[in-house]
């Protein structure tokens, strides 16, 4: 199975250093300067503290799905903002954008600022 | 029944007594600055919160400790996690416990402040009892924290501690970007905590370490803000961390909990101990 496709995002300098900004701990495992988008269906929304975890199936060009492990903010600051374990539920479809694993391999990061709902509705309104 | 009344107020009035004398025993909090509610710094975890991140920090490092800070550069760039030590879980440890990424909570009692952290529940005793260093005690990553308050306007109330703290263990950096203590240990911290003048929901923390890292005692002052109203979450990293440490590699767990490689042409990780089973 190969990787879905995904679009390189040509504005990533401007979100280069989104993923540093949200961690404890290091996150220089993701590329912060070669941001994608990912098109992709909610699995699992984890809401566990100091990290969320999105859990994002992908569908490549071929039909092939892949599920992408996506480590977000913690619930201490996404909770500011309005966000709960509700906010993404199984099913829904997103667009997001990401920090993949330099590896290539199916990982990466996001941040509430980096994602919506495939029909353009914001994920949380905030204030 | 009059003698029987004047027993009854005898009684009463040694309870009053005792009362009184507990009472002067007990702990006056208006001696002390309020403190309560909940502190936040957040992201990013900067040591020097007036410089910019990683190499930017120019922290005072020895010649071979600014080596080491270097290859955890290098090594971070290639996906790596260098020299920083958290991704497993392992404790912040002291000093980078008070970056404060996640929100804390400080209580004052007489002989003891606590400082309780929402990540991973890490705790600091500090203590205000007099009491001088321990001989055996064993280190910890957050180590041994004697402190003392000080009226410094002479206003009758305490309103600044004074810290030291002693006798932490490692592996320990001050930030993510693997700014390296030295691996002795014999790292020792200063701290001057305080409530800003002019606005009470400001805490300020002068932080001095001393580390034979470094080729001069590191200061840095960090700002908290109180959230007067707080939300708490209880912060367990490993309930779900996909991040391990294989020899001296780390890998990332999938979606479906299978190992990924974290680096650009990582290898697998040596499977030595396991039977390897015929093809």
């Amino acid at each position: 199975m190969r990787l879905p496709s995904v679009t390189v995002l040509a504005a990533a300098t401007l979100v280069g250093s989104a993923s540093a900004a949200l961690a404890h701990h290091s996150f220089a495992m993701f590329d912060q300067e070669n941001s994608i988008e990912l098109d992709g269906i909610v699995q699992e929304f984890k809401y566990t503290n100091p990290h969320s975890y999105l859990l994002l199936e992908v569908r490549g060009d071929d039909g092939s799905a892949v599920v992408w492990n996506l480590e977000g903010q913690a619930p201490s600051i996404l909770s500011r903002d309005g966000w709960s374990k509700e906010s993404l539920r199984p099913g829904d479809h997103v667009l997001v954008t990401i920090d993949p694993l330099r590896s290539g391999a199916p990982g990466g990061s996001w941040n509430l600022r980096r994602i919506k709902f495939k029909d353009g509705r914001p994920v949380v309104v905030t204030p | 029944m009059r003698y029987a009344g004047s027993i009854v107020t005898a009684v009463l009035a040694v309870m009053l007594a005792v009362l009184a004398l507990s009472s002067a025993h007990a702990f006056d909090e208006s001696r002390y600055d309020d403190l309560a509610g909940q502190w936040r710094l957040g992201p990013p975890a900067k040591w020097d919160p007036s410089k910019p991140p990683g190499r930017g920090q120019q922290p005072p490092l020895t010649p071979e400790y600014q080596a080491i800070f270097e290859a955890s550069l290098a090594d971070q760039a290639a996906g790596g996690q260098g020299n920083d030590p958290t991704y497993t879980c392992i404790s912040d440890g002291m000093p980078r416990a008070m970056n404060v990424v996640f929100p804390i909570e400080i209580v004052v009692l007489p002989k003891i402040t606590y400082i309780m952290f929402e990540y991973q529940g890490m705790l600091r005793r500090i203590y205000t009892d007099g009491r001088d260093w321990p001989k055996d005690e064993d280190a910890s990553f957050m180590g041994y924290s004697i402190g003392r308050w000080i009226d410094e306007t002479g206003s009758g109330r305490y309103s600044v501690l004074e810290i030291e703290t002693r006798n932490m263990k490692g592996p320990r950096a001050f930030e993510p970007s693997g700014i390296p203590l030295h691996s002795d240990n014999q790292t020792v911290v200063h701290e001057r905590m305080y409530l800003d003048k002019a606005n009470p929901d400001i805490l300020h923390d002068e932080i001095t370490t001393i580390d034979h890292a470094l080729t001069r005692p590191w200061t840095v002052n960090k700002s908290y803000q109180r959230e007067r109203n707080p939300i708490w979450i209880e912060a367990v990293c490993n309930e779900a961390n996909p991040h391990l440490r294989i020899g001296k590699e780390n890998y990332m767990l999938s979606a479906d909990g299978y190992l990924m490689p974290a680096k650009k042409n990582q290898q697998p990780p040596d499977l030595r101990y396991f039977r390897q089973s015929a093809k």
